[in-house]
């Protein structure tokens, strides 16, 4: 088979548990969990992979890969299915050397697929997670990283200096080199965090990778090991700023806030944008939205094969959702495939796919706009609040 | 069993919306061109070879077509073919269907695999168990089996085909282009008969100058005993678009519950291109009342009783009543709308009237400013 020479591909990596999600990732890995009413996350990456003109993607999976393996399926749905272009699901496997078996670790995920990497002879290699919404254009980042002649690319965004603790930090000199990499300091130094976003030129990552594995004490992490190594080593390192919208959906909280920063007359991230950063999704063929004429409609996204017989405000609805007279959904996102019977009320909610509020449930509570802890209620996929009962706020069902 | 299909994408014709597209290529019910849902009838039976007859204004069609992947007919043989003037040996002055098939033999005599093809139109819209009917057709034993649909000949629709039964079920009459009265079944266009048999009959009726589907090769053959005639009735919902009006009044049909969840959540999905369109966005002060949404608009207006395609924007303080909105549309701050129907791409001015009747729609053509 021939394998035309590439100046990029990106590696994604969609294996971590997102344990943080609770109940949402109980049977599904973080990168598929739904978002924004019509996608998942994992949208968001391979998307901008495209839009930046990088045609080749591994994805590399392992906790409950499942339902995100057939979310990618042949990567018709983001135009990676062509003779000189994949989205390729990588799990673990067993190899020959026995050096194999789960991915011990972000670097050891890669270090894995050396071979799917080296039959694309790439000139650089885009490391990136599955875990957060953005649009970013990744060329850009590569043409910096090129211009620089750096070994690797991190990029960066500056976050509040009492956040700052719980990220990398990348200190760097006036001409954004980078001279140390705090992961998570007590001290902060500066406030460039790293966003977990690598462009690492392919033969010193290469190596580096080689290396890595040689060393029984590593604990084979990009954050951990490989980008202090590379340091230490005296590599040319480059910060690469980036200010635009960027949203770490790691928790229920971060998750609800993303989604309702979707919402707005000028929402903080708008998802529409022109076609060059469009976000693609596997689409559901299902049919326009069904509005009837006791529902209510206010300051809400609600996507397609979406019945709605009651009120909606300030919320995400998904995909073929029903939404039955007399209730009310407030400040919640309601996963695709969820059905709300007459008369329920849902606030501050999370519902998980195809989850089910059965008659007169009440699923979460109210809060105001000056209450800073708002507790989110959750539904995991498939669950059911039974009719006339009490999902209480923060709950999880 | 296999089974061919094939879908004649200019018949009839959609007043103005019809100018510059084909009558499958016709936007409908919010996300679809009409094609989709024959595309769709004919997929879910299991009908894997395609061929799209189209003489002319198919720049729209092909483009949506594509390779026909949403519709998982892009395979490396059979799938989808489109079969135009020029890929066929004649030229554009085709009278009738049956010079169209004729002229097309090459594809029809292709993939001897095939032992039935279901033909249809494209200007009734359904959502039809397809394989219930071929083996309706089958078990009848008969040449031809004529889709037909009750309630629809009203004394006043001119029908282009229609047939009466008697108290046993037995034709008892036919007739071609003809103001039925009420209790005859009116043709849905869709007709399932056996390839061989079908390409004996068009060369024969080619070869005597006969060209008209209905007339000369039903209604024809059946009058002269030479084709036995199976009456198939169907019973969901189908919506004959063969005029402005009846387009109009079907668009806004779709928005009952019942009709929604006959035609779209009926035997099969329906699939049609990918736009990849966020959402909709429904604005603090907007005002949706029974309405069909499609994906990406734009609402901060009140929109009551219309259906609206995708990225439609209706801005603050617009009233739309009964209105059919196409793609990429815009209703200016104010604007009121009620009967119409704004083709792909309008852009109605701020504080615009339009105010059309239910019986005759104001038609605002595709890209206009208004």
């Amino acid at each position: 088979m021939y394998f035309q020479k590439k100046r990029a591909i990106a590696m994604l990596l969609a294996g971590g548990q997102g344990s943080r999600l609770k109940v949402l990732t109980e049977k599904t890995a973080k990168p598929a969990v739904p978002f924004g009413g019509k996608y998942r996350i994992i949208d968001f990456p391979l998307s901008n992979c495209v839009n930046s003109g990088i045609d080749t993607v591994g994805i590399l999976t392992q906790y409950q890969p499942l339902e995100l393996n057939e979310y990618i399926g042949n990567g018709q749905p983001w135009g990676l299915n062509k003779t000189h272009s994949c989205a390729q699901v990588l799990p673990p496997y067993e190899r020959h050397d026995k050096k194999s078996g789960w991915y011990k670790g972000t670097a050891n995920a890669i270090y894995q697929n050396i071979d799917f990497i080296e039959r694309f002879d790439p000139e650089y290699v885009v490391i990136l997670s599955g875990d957060h919404i953005y649009k970013m254009d990744y060329a850009a980042m590569i043409d910096y990283h090129e211009k620089n002649n750096a070994s690797c690319t991190i990029a960066v965004r500056t976050v509040p200096i009492e956040e700052a603790s719980r990220f990398g930090i990348l200190n760097t000199n006036p001409d954004n080199t980078i001279y140390e990499f705090e992961e998570k300091p007590k001290q902060p130094k500066s406030t460039n965090a790293s966003m977990g976003i690598y462009v690492f030129n392919w033969s010193v990552l290469k190596d580096a990778l080689i290396n890595d594995e040689e060393d029984p004490d590593s604990s084979n992490d990009f954050g951990k090991n490989i980008i202090p190594t590379l340091l230490n080593a005296g590599h040319k390192m480059m910060a690469y700023n980036f200010d635009g919208y960027w949203k770490d959906v790691g928790t229920i909280d971060s998750l609800w806030e993303a989604n309702m920063e979707l919402l707005g007359k000028e929402p903080e991230f708008n998802i529409r944008g022109d076609e060059r950063s469009k976000i693609y999704a596997r689409n559901n063929a299902l049919p326009s939205s069904y509005i009837d004429a006791k529902a209510k409609t206010a300051n809400c996204f609600i996507a397609e094969g979406t019945e709605v017989y009651g009120t909606v405000k300030h919320s995400i609805i998904s995909v073929g959702c029903s939404v039955g007279e007399g209730a009310l959904v407030e400040d919640s996102v309601v996963m695709p495939g969820v059905v709300i019977e007459s008369g329920a009320i849902v606030r501050h909610a999370i519902l998980g796919e195809n989850s089910k509020v059965c008659k007169n449930a009440v699923v979460g509570g109210a809060y105001g706009p000056t209450d800073k802890k708002k507790k989110i209620s959750v539904t995991s996929k498939g669950a059911v609040v039974e009719a006339n009962t009490v999902l209480l706020p923060g709950d999880m069902l | 069993m296999n089974v061919m299909g094939i879908i004649f994408a200019n018949d009839g014709e959609i007043g103005e919306l019809t100018n510059k597209r084909t009558t499958a290529s016709v936007p409908f019910g919010g996300r679809y061109r009409q094609v989709d849902f024959h595309l769709a009838n004919l997929t879910a039976a299991g009908v894997r070879h395609i061929g799209i007859i189209s003489r002319h204004n198919y720049q729209s069609l092909m483009h949506h077509i594509g390779s026909g992947e949403e519709w998982g007919l892009e395979l490396g043989e059979g799938g989808l073919e489109f079969l135009t003037p020029y890929s066929m040996s004649t030229t554009d002055n085709y009278r009738g269907k049956l010079e169209t098939l004729y002229s097309a033999m090459d594809f029809l005599e292709f993939g001897p695999q095939d032992d039935y093809v279901i033909m249809t139109g494209s200007a009734i819209q359904s959502n039809m168990d397809m394989k219930k009917l071929l083996e309706a057709h089958v078990a009848s034993g008969k040449d031809i089996t004529v889709v037909t649909k009750a309630g629809i000949a009203n004394g006043a629709k001119q029908l282009d085909l229609a047939v009466k039964l008697d108290a046993k079920g037995e034709i008892a009459d036919m007739a071609v282009d003809y103001v039925a009265p009420e209790g005859y079944l009116a043709s849905m266009d869709i007709f399932v008969l056996s390839k061989d048999w079908l390409i004996k009959q068009v060369k024969e009726c080619v070869a005597h100058n006969l060209y008209h589907m209905d007339r000369d090769l039903v209604l024809g053959l059946w009058q002269k005993g030479q084709a036995s005639v199976n009456v198939y009735q169907f019973t969901g919902v189908a919506m004959y678009n063969e005029s402005v009006e009846e387009y109009f009044a079907n668009s806004l049909a779709l928005i009952d519950s019942e009709v929604y969840h006959n035609v779209f959540g009926g035997h099969h999905t329906i699939y049609t291109k990918v736009r990849d369109r966020v959402p909709s966005y429904y604005g603090e002060e907007c005002e949706i009342d029974n309405c069909v949404v499609s994906d990406g608009c734009m609402l901060d207006g009140e929109v009551k009783n219309s259906v609206l395609f995708r990225q439609v924007t209706i801005c603050a303080g617009a009233e739309v009543e009964n209105c059919v909105i196409m793609n990429d549309s815009v209703v200016g701050e104010g604007a009121k709308l009620k009967n119409v129907i704004l083709d792909k791409n309008v852009t109605v001015a701020p504080g615009a009237k339009l105010i059309g009747t239910k019986n005759n729609p104001i038609i605002i053509k595709r890209g206009e400013s208004v």
